[in-house]
């Protein structure tokens, strides 16, 4: 979700770092794992200098990644580990997970609304227990023309509208095109569609392409695209960070979460069961709960942070958290089809 | 050829060799010569002939031997039409190619002296630039608000931008053919650069029109290297990715895309190489009729 040679290239830089820092046996010791753009430097020294610990941050670039290092170590290389909402569930499962003692995170009572009742927050609680707080976010929603689009839109049925035909552009991927066209459809759980759902959604999908003008992979392909096209409508897997860098570009666009709700992901800080000072790695994500780092969050990476508001979604749009899908070769597959009929 | 036999014949030769007395340097190049393709190219083809032969089952693969992957292309709704489309385009983009390249290095070819070397490696230049920013720059070109359309908006031959020169298939037939025209023009060059002069003269001297030159003894002598030509962009074409994703649009879906999507998303390795298998032994096809083709040609 950040493009893979930045966090390549830190995860080389981190692991580096990591080497060459002197192992201190009697200080506090606090091991992050993180994705690049969630500990920074600055961040880490104001912490250690308020707590005294010294604080050593591994930087990751896949979701793989961090699974080999967690579960390669069964949770004892590491304290605290960012992961998101979907992934957290196979932790979950094999008990690599420590729970959290909300009271000990007073910052998380000062989140915005949609983050304050845990319960509410798909994936993030089992069996009463919180196991992941809510850090940082984004959404895949549409970004609109805002000189060819004269009523914005509010509902992903925008994709379908005859009236766009052939300034579309959509996301080469089954699994998030799945995700949406059940949401479009109005389906409760786009997560886990029946087969009969999933023959609707193709059909769904195959209607879709003849507003399709171009599907794209990359962020950068769909500004190329849209700079030398008519576009007038796109199907935003890479929000935020799509729409500044089409921006940054020159482009006159906006974004909406479409009020069937937006598929998002939510990356939250986890505690392993090897933690080795439980105090320590709350009054961490206590710390990076403050409305001062919120703000650096979004502002350096583009995403959502969890206290302050940012344009990635206002109060009451409605994310839906992303989830693992009910097959994800079978959606591969049907999307495929999708894109070999004529 | 079996995994085995390289590796044996490598040893025969070796041994051979050996009896021989030859220097061991000879031996030691001769080994390298068979176990370097045996290594590099037979070891990792017979690993994914293996390979198509295995399934997946929720996001593993299974390591058990099943017909399920090829059986698969045949009966399932999207592969085998996909795979006859993407035939049909590259034999287009193959003749496309040759059309325009035989003119062209006909031409190159009737220059004297040093021009038509040059001519020809300017003809030719086009292959070290990176393929990736060839595209790109056909997407700028070809756009709506691309170069094209701008030039005829300004020169009023049209109102409205045209929409139909990019994002379907001709578009990646157009495309591939531009790509790839130096490799049908290299071989065809080559045989006409091969006709003895004397030869055209004394056709000529002969009496015979420029045509009937042409028709009798310029083209039975240059259809071989045209043919050569031909089957060298149809294959590469065939395999290509890259291009249908970049300005096949919506509806320009190809075999080679079905393949990459299962390495890709899909994370179905075992009949995304089952799926090569069956792109390699389209291949193979086509190799051999351009030969046999070349072949029968040869002897009039």
């Amino acid at each position: 979700m950040k493009p893979f040679a930045i966090k390549l290239l830190s995860a080389a830089l981190g692991a580096l770092l990591i080497g060459a820092l002197p192992v201190k046996g009697e200080a506090k010791e606090l091991r992050i794992l993180s994705w690049e753009g969630y500990a920074d430097p600055d961040w880490v020294k104001e912490f250690e200098e308020q707590t005294g610990a010294d604080v050593n941050v591994v930087f990751i670039g896949t979701d793989d990644e961090i699974w080999a290092k967690i579960k390669g170590s069964e949770g004892k290389d590491f304290d605290l580990f960012a992961v998101n909402t979907a992934q957290l569930q196979r932790y979950l499962d094999l008990g690599l997970v420590e729970p959290y003692d909300l009271d000990k995170l007073p910052n998380q009572k000062e989140t915005l609304p949609r983050f304050q009742d845990l319960s509410t927050v798909k994936g993030v609680m089992r069996d009463g227990k919180v196991y992941g707080i809510p850090y940082a976010f984004d959404s895949i929603g549409l970004i609109y023309d805002t000189d060819k689009v004269k009523t914005p839109p509010d509902s992903w049925t925008a994709l379908w509208d005859p009236q766009y035909e052939g300034k579309v552009l959509a996301y080469d991927n089954g699994e998030h095109n799945f995700t949406v066209a059940a949401l479009t459809m109005g389906i409760e759980d786009p997560y886990q569609l029946s087969d009969e759902q999933l023959k609707e959604a193709e059909q769904k999908l195959v209607d879709l392409k003849h507003n399709v003008l171009s599907f794209y992979t990359t962020a950068d392909e769909a500004l190329q695209l849209y700079q030398h096209n008519d576009v007038d409508l796109i199907f935003a897997n890479y929000g935020q960070q799509q729409v500044k860098a089409m921006q940054d570009a020159g482009a006159h666009i906006a974004y909406i979460n479409p009020k069937e709700g937006a598929p998002a992901w939510l990356d939250t800080w986890a505690m392993t069961t090897g933690v080795q000072d439980k105090e320590l790695a709350e009054a961490w994500v206590n710390f990076v709960l403050q409305k001062k780092i919120g703000q650096q969050l979004s502002e350096r990476t583009g995403f959502g942070n969890t206290v302050v508001p940012f344009p990635s979604a206002a109060e009451g749009d409605k994310l839906v958290w992303l989830e693992s899908v009910e097959d994800p070769t079978m959606r591969a597959d049907l999307w495929n089809e999708v894109k070999a009929t004529p | 050829m079996p995994r085995g036999d390289g590796l044996m014949s490598a040893r025969a030769v070796e041994a051979v060799e050996a009896e021989a007395g030859s220097p061991g340097y000879r031996a030691l190049i001769t080994i390298l010569a068979y176990a370097l393709p045996v290594a590099f190219i037979l070891l990792p083809l017979i690993l994914f002939l293996i390979q198509s032969f295995f399934y997946v089952d929720h996001g593993d693969i299974v390591r058990e031997l099943t017909l399920r992957n090829y059986e698969r292309f045949f009966t399932g709704p999207a592969f085998l039409p996909v795979f006859l489309k993407t035939c049909a385009l590259c034999l287009g983009v193959a003749v496309i190619t040759v059309l325009v390249g035989y003119p062209v290095a006909l031409l190159i070819a009737s220059l004297a002296g040093r021009r038509k070397y040059v001519l020809m490696v300017i003809f030719v230049v086009p292959l070290m630039m990176s393929y990736i920013i060839k595209i790109y720059a056909i997407r700028a070109i070809l756009g709506s608000n691309g170069f094209l359309n701008r030039i005829l908006l300004f020169l009023g031959v049209i109102d409205e931008p045209l929409t139909f020169l990019i994002f379907n298939l001709q578009a990646v037939m157009l495309t591939l053919a531009v790509i790839l025209l130096p490799f049908a023009m290299l071989p065809i060059f080559i045989a006409l650069e091969r006709i003895p002069r004397s030869l055209v003269d004394a056709s000529f001297d002969l009496g015979a029109s420029g045509l009937q030159t042409f028709r009798d003894v310029i083209w039975p002598l240059s259809a071989q290297g045209t043919i050569v030509g031909g089957t060298f962009v149809f294959v590469l074409a065939i395999g290509d990715f890259i291009t249908p994703q970049m300005v096949g649009g919506a509806n320009g879906f190809t075999f080679g895309r079905i393949i990459y999507s299962q390495f890709g998303f899909a994370f179905n390795w075992p009949f995304g190489a089952a799926l090569s298998v069956i792109l390699l032994v389209a291949v193979l096809i086509a190799l051999g009729a351009g030969s046999l083709l070349a072949r029968t040609r040869h002897q009039p």
